[in-house]
């Protein structure tokens, strides 16, 4: 064996033994030159450090969670009289009914702000958030608005917006991937592509962590592959490997691909531990709704904290997915259960965030992918009220690094039907969102499809009364 | 102002290199007021009846005003109501909603004090074609012909010589054959192939020369050469969005272009088939399969989709992907204003775009070819059929508890004495069995489609409606255009790219550029509702049109070099990389043309250059002097792409199925994803199921049913083309979950185990056996040491260790959130009615093949393995 082989050998030995007490010592340092992933310095100085994007998908209801509009009790069941455009899509023509929200809203916090009165827990933090009722999307289908909101591009094939933050500060952690995605059991309308990494370079794709089974695709070897037999495995292929780079010693991708193997076991040792609840104390896991008897206030307790941990740990920027918000009819049951299961969860990720500190540092966002509409075409009949779809009007609420606390930002129509102060559209909610975090989406731009391309798509506004 | 002006230079459309240019008024219109007029006007003020019959889509409209005035007088925001109005100044405010942001404001009043020009689009002669500089139009002026100065390496050995670089020797036959063969045909070369090859007493060339030849002859060839082809025109089986839904006979297009690279299908009649193959070759029914090009981007209709706005969506698709195919020009960006790179006006186009205005969707009959192998086909509607029946007895069991459910309630013995108006679908169901009934219609959906593949029809386009062909896919809501409107359609500038604001007419047409630059005189197309394609068609691929051989021969050198001579394939314009060899590039082009278009004879010139043959040695100053090697001073090593690496698997394992055609298969893929619920527009689609026969599920991976929204997890991973945009060059970024997929997935270990068995059926000899059918070669004896400790440790850890017996397969429990109730419902996903060929098994195995597999897992995660030098 030459002796550079027996170097090379006793170098990854000693970084594989090393494990978790080695993360600094990343691929970069390896190889001597920026790796990808590298934390990088932000355009501007901001508080936020990290993101979570909890992501209603689905389209919840503005005007049945943090947007009340009495004045649709007057209307109810009245016939609706705005006229629509020749763009109006199918579902919102025929013949109309206003619906009032079948929920009583009541006064929270110190500030009294108004909200549905199912979120008793939520309703414990309203003083930390930031209401916003001006946001407009520009489509009623969910795929299409579920892309823009989450890559800025409508027709999809962009990067996610966590690729771009991640592509713009790298991330704390080598050893966990820079954007993850905690998604409901099923994955959203549109799939994959709602959290890709588009051109972008493949280390800022988002990846998703299974709710069930190894959190990362593939990365538990079958059932019937031990540690060891894995160990001596990678032994050789080191090995195989060393022997082959002394043929191509110029060969610098190589060696980046022998350390890819040495990052992924790091990040096999590292995973399991940031995604076991158990070392969290009793209070910590009631506080979030871990362990309740509804398993729905379980299952996304359980992604919540997770994404706690996840900053934490390091990373960047984390989506959470609760779906189930398109209430077409039926809406007091539908969003009702909805209400109830993310209530506790989101109540708890917040509390938890500012008693560490955290959430000085830590964006968190809530959004679906548009709102719904004051009036139905009452397929279900005038028993099964529900609302269709709406991007004139959405509901979404951000707090944390850089937000302002206790505010409500903007306005809708007293019907709720369009938004009418303040009124952004996605792409500028998308260069708030940057800016929170430190960047400039006119900054942040990639060479693609003939130009530099950018999260906004083409530049856009900063909403300013978004900013503390 | 200026503080808007710099603000406006950091935000403004598209462009780093607008940075500190100095603004004309028109340009501020271009990039600020008019984007400001379509979001917060045009609604209103720009339609056919616009509000107070004022008009902002053209500047006579604003001068000539509404009911209220002329809305501008040019040089003075001040007095002009416009911008009173949106300075909230006067009685009139607008927008009605509020005001806008500061900035808008004052943009709009610079805007009118600059004497509010409105240089759209819409007028061709206000066009700035002096605005570009020489060196970056070099793609639309003429192809060269340059004398042959003594081939591909005469052009690269005098910049070398210049740079003071000995090239790299020449490699030797080994790294010869191996590079050729998964150059060509994207499979390693078999250890009989390399061996004949090492011993053949010919010359190098010569001898290469065959190799060569024998491999541009092998069907292989297409199945990797369409693949690329594939990548650039974003194939997919199936449509995107919410749905997904198959384009049942999409296939035939795939197929099709894996025949054309195997028969060297002349590249301009390749071109012509692909646009206008309906209208120029009506007969020839691989010209029908081609216009499937046409429609291969990701397009849904749905109630809730605006029916124009499809139907535009789906016009600037094709605009834009023919350009860029076929021409190496990204167009996206002249839809909402003049391009502001390369030399193409918005005019231009929608008069590109009104070559396609005419053209509809369309299912046409066509009985499959005799290349076409239909032999399986009845055997695979048999599947779907089965599926369809084992999910309508589902169906039937909900419909059975509705009726007992009704006739209870309503006292009667027959479901027909139950009041029509109360048979209602759900009635008597729970929620859960609500939102059963409606997944397994859902599936039942997905599968009427499905079962289409295997019907004569093509994925094809017709000009002017075919009632009877008429193909907007399932889910759309009815046909968005009627018969008539085809033929009366006019097309318009769209300013702002926006459909709800309709500019100047324009006629179709073809991008005025390349008469200005390139000399070829743009013909007129016929408004006619047939023939616009055909024109734009034979416009492209005229051999004096100098994009179109330029781009081709690029996007060839690429694929053998890893790179093109120009760097961004796609991309011709300012924005792309220069060429760095343009006399070669022009050189080649013309040789391209000159040998009747054939893809293959290019191959062969540039196969048979000293720079292809190089070795992948950096030579002495190389790294300093050329650091990108884009000098070719020796052969640039790169890792295979996705598919190239999961078909080299199967090969080597002795499990690739080589049946050639046919629609898309479902390869095994990582099982979590596979089992992973989706979401589609009320309801889940049907879950992932793998063929059942493994010669089906192992066969190369072109042929696997390409989802938009399920992509092989392996093949993703490792920098798979995207379905949705097209694809220049593939990535090779390496990140660690690639390691998790290759060492990790089932895979992987299944074609570990199948390659032990395979050496140990085969040979004694398994470690040198396994090191050639891997790489190519023996191991050393270094390599062949490491290797049977290896075998020998792993073999007693085996007898130690039994393995853990198979993973069964078992049916899906689904748990959900409803959209009803919101509760979470359960729903069982059936395990197909058909039998599982399973993969041989650890268990199966005596402790010596184990071990033998973990010694070929570690091949196949080897560099050696996945890169080609």
């Amino acid at each position: 064996m030459s002796t550079e082989h027996t170097l090379m050998r006793t170098r990854r030995e000693f970084l594989y033994r090393s494990g978790l007490g080695l993360g600094s010592v990343a691929l970069s340092a390896l190889l001597g030159k920026a790796a990808p992933l590298s934390p990088r310095k932000p355009h501007h100085p901001a508080k936020a450090r990290s993101c979570i994007f909890l992501l209603m998908e689905g389209g919840p209801s503005h005007i049945d969670t943090f947007d009340p509009k009495p004045k649709l009790d007057d209307l109810h069941m009245t016939e609706f009289a705005k006229q629509r455009t020749k763009f109006a899509a199918a579902m919102n023509t025929g013949k109309r009914h206003y619906v009032k929200s079948p929920f009583e809203f009541r006064r929270a916090g110190e500030l009294g702000i108004e909200i549905n009165a199912r979120f008793p827990h939520f309703a414990g933090v309203v003083d930390d958030i930031c209401f916003y009722r001006g946001l407009q999307a520009e489509s009623v289908n969910h795929p299409t608005a579920l892309f823009h909101l989450n890559t800025g591009n409508r027709f999809g094939g962009d990067p996610g917006v966590g690729s771009w933050v991640s592509y713009g500060l790298g991330t704390e952690n080598e050893n966990l991937p820079a954007f993850v995605v905690l998604p409901d059991v099923a994955y959203p309308q549109g799939g994959a592509a709602n959290w890709s990494n588009g051109f972008l370079p493949a280390h800022y794709q988002g990846t998703p962590l299974r709710a069930n089974g190894a959190p990362v695709l593939d990365m538990e070897p079958p059932a019937s592959v031990t540690r060891e037999q894995q160990r001596k495995n990678l032994d050789l292929l080191a090995s195989l490997n060393a022997i082959h780079r002394q043929r191509h010693p110029d060969h610098d991708e190589l060696e980046a691909r022998i350390e890819s193997y040495e990052l992924a076991f790091r990040m096999q040792a590292e995973m399991p531990g940031v995604v076991d609840l158990a070392s969290e104390p009793d209070s910590t896991l009631e506080l979030y709704g871990v362990g309740d008897p509804n398993p729905e206030v379980d299952a996304i307790a359980k992604r919540c904290l997770l994404a706690r941990r996840m900053v934490e740990s390091g990373v960047r920027f984390v989506q959470v997915i609760v779906g189930g918000w398109d209430s077409h009819d039926y809406i007091e049951s539908a969003h009702g259960t909805r209400i109830t299961a993310i209530d506790k969860p989101m109540a708890g990720l917040m509390k938890d965030l500012k008693r560490t500190g955290l959430l000085d540092e830590t964006l968190v966002v809530w959004a679906g992918e548009f709102g719904r509409t004051p009036d139905n075409g009452l397929r279900g009949g005038d028993k099964a009220w529900g609302r269709d779809h709406n991007a004139k009007a959405m509901p979404l609420w951000l707090a944390g690094g850089g937000a302002p606390r206790g505010r409500i930002v903007g306005a809708t129509d007293e019907v709720g039907d369009a938004a009418v102060e303040v009124v952004h559209p996605i792409k500028d909610f998308h260069v708030t969102l940057l800016h929170l975090l430190g960047l400039d989406d006119a900054k942040l731009t990639y060479f693609a499809q003939g130009r530099n391309k950018q999260l906004s798509q083409t530049g856009g506004e900063l909403i300013r009364p978004l900013v503390a | 102002m200026s503080a808007w002006r710099i603000k406006l230079a950091l935000t403004i459309w598209c462009s780093a290199s607008a940075l500190g240019a100095t603004e004309s008024a028109g340009t501020l219109f271009r990039d600020t007021v008019q984007p400001i007029f379509k979001q917060h006007c045009l609604g209103c003020h720009g339609e056919s009846e616009p509000f107070g019959k004022l008009d902002l889509r053209s500047r006579e409209g604003l001068l000539e005003g509404g009911s209220r005035g002329p809305a501008i007088i040019p040089g003075n925001a001040g007095v002009s109501l416009l911008y009173r109005a949106l300075e909230h100044s006067g009685e009139l405010k607008m927008p009605p909603t509020g005001r806008l942001p500061e900035e808008a404001v004052a943009a709009v009043g610079e805007w009118i004090d600059g004497g509010a020009p409105f240089p759209a689009a819409s007028d061709g002669a206000d066009y700035d074609w002096g605005a570009f500089d020489e060196e970056d139009l070099w793609a639309v002026r003429p192809v060269r012909k340059i004398e042959d100065p003594g081939g591909i390496d005469a052009f690269l050995g005098s910049r070398l010589a210049e740079a003071e670089l000995i090239p790299a020797p020449r490699a030797d036959r080994r790294t010869l054959i191996r590079r050729a063969t998964i150059d060509l045909t994207g499979l390693p070369p078999t250890p009989e192939e390399v061996e004949a090859f090492v011993a053949d007493p010919d010359d190098d060339r010569a001898a290469f020369g065959r190799v060569v030849d024998r491999l541009l002859a092998s069907p292989r060839y297409g199945e990797r050469w369409g693949r690329h082809w594939l990548d650039v025109t974003r194939y997919a089986d199936t449509a995107g969005f919410s749905n997904d839904y198959e384009r049942p006979n999409a296939w035939r297009y795939r197929d099709y272009v894996i025949r054309s690279f195997n028969s060297d299908k002349p590249y301009d009649r390749f071109v012509l088939e692909q646009i206008a193959g309906d209208e120029l070759f009506p007969g020839d029914p691989e010209a029908i399969l081609a216009t499937g090009f046409l429609r291969m981007g990701p397009w849904e209709h749905t109630g809730m989709s605006v029916a124009a706005v499809t139907r535009q969506q789906w016009l600037d698709d094709v605009t834009h992907s023919t350009a860029t195919a076929f021409l190496g020009l990204t167009l996206a960006c002249a839809k909402c204003h003049d391009h502001k790179f390369d030399p193409v006006p918005t005019r231009d186009y929608y008069r590109v775009q009104a070559a396609f205005a005419t053209t509809a969707f369309a299912k046409r009959p066509l009985p499959f070819l005799p290349e076409e192998d239909a032999s399986g086909f009845a055997a695979g509607k048999k599947r779907i059929e089965r599926l369809v029946a084992q999910l309508e007895r589902k169906r039937e069991g909900y419909a059975e508890i509705s009726r007992r459910h009704l006739m209870e309630k309503f006292g009667v013995s027959r479901i027909e004495d139950v009041p029509a108006v109360s048979r209602k679908q759900d009635a008597g169901l729970t929620d859960e069995q609500m939102w059963a009934r409606r997944i397994v219609n859902k599936h039942l959906s997905h599968h009427a489609e499905s079962i289409k593949r295997y019907d004569p029809l093509a994925f094809s386009v017709t000009s002017g409606l075919v009632e009877e062909w008429n193909d907007i896919g399932p889910g759309g809501a009815g046909s968005y255009m009627k018969k008539p409107d085809y033929e009366s359609v006019e097309m318009h500038v769209l300013v702002g790219g926006s459909i709800e604001s309709p500019g100047e007419r324009v006629a179709p047409g073809v991008l005025s550029a390349i008469e200005r630059y390139g000399g070829l005189p743009a013909p007129r197309l016929p408004e006619t509702t047939s023939g616009r394609r055909s024109a734009l068609a034979k416009w492209i691929a005229d051999s004096r049109n100098p994009l179109t051989a330029r781009v081709m021969v690029n996007r060839i050198w690429q694929y053998h070099f890893g790179r093109g001579l120009a760097e961004n394939a796609n991309n011709f314009g300012r924005m792309g990389a220069k060429p760095t060899h343009p006399a070669l590039l022009d050189w080649l082009a013309v040789r391209f043309v000159e040998e009747g278009w054939s893809v293959k004879s290019l191959h062969r010139i540039i196969m048979a250059s000293d720079a292809y043959q190089r070795t992948g040695d950096i030579p002495d100053g190389a790294a300093e002097r050329d650091p990108g090697n884009s000098l070719l001073s020796y052969f640039t090593p790169r890792r295979v792409e996705a598919e190239v690496l999961r078909d080299s698997l199967l090969a080597v394992a002795g499990e690739l199925s080589l049946s050639m055609g046919g629609p898309g298969t479902y390869p095994q893929i990582s099982r979590d994803a596979a089992e992973q619920p989706r979401f589609t527009q009320g309801g889940l689609r049907p879950p992932y199921y793998e063929e059942g026969r493994r010669r089906d599920r192992n066969r190369r991976s072109v042929y696997s049913f390409q989802q938009r929204s399920l992509i092989d997890p392996m093949i993703e991973v490792l920098n798979g083309a995207s379905a949705d945009l097209s694809c220049e060059r593939r990535d090779s970024t390496t990140v660690p979950t690639q390691a998790f997929a290759l060492l990790n997935g089932e895979l992987s270990h299944d074609l570990a185990l199948a390659f032990a068995n395979r050496l140990q059926t085969e040979t004694d000899r398994v470690v040198d056996r396994g090191f050639e059918l891997a790489y190519g070669r023996s191991p050393s004896g270094e390599e062949r040491a490491l290797a049977e400790r290896h075998l020998k440790e792993m073999t007693a850890y085996h007898h130690r260790r039994p393995p853990a017996p198979r993973r069964e397969r078992e049916p899906l429990v689904r748990a959900l959130p409803s959209q009803l109730s919101g509760e979470t419902f359960h729903f069982t996903e059936d395990l197909p009615p058909w039998d599982y060929e399973e993969n041989l098994h650890a268990s199966q195995v005596p402790p010596e093949t184990r071990a033998l597999a973990d010694l070929a897992l570690v091949l196949f995660n080897s560099n050696e393995f996945a890169y080609v030098y």
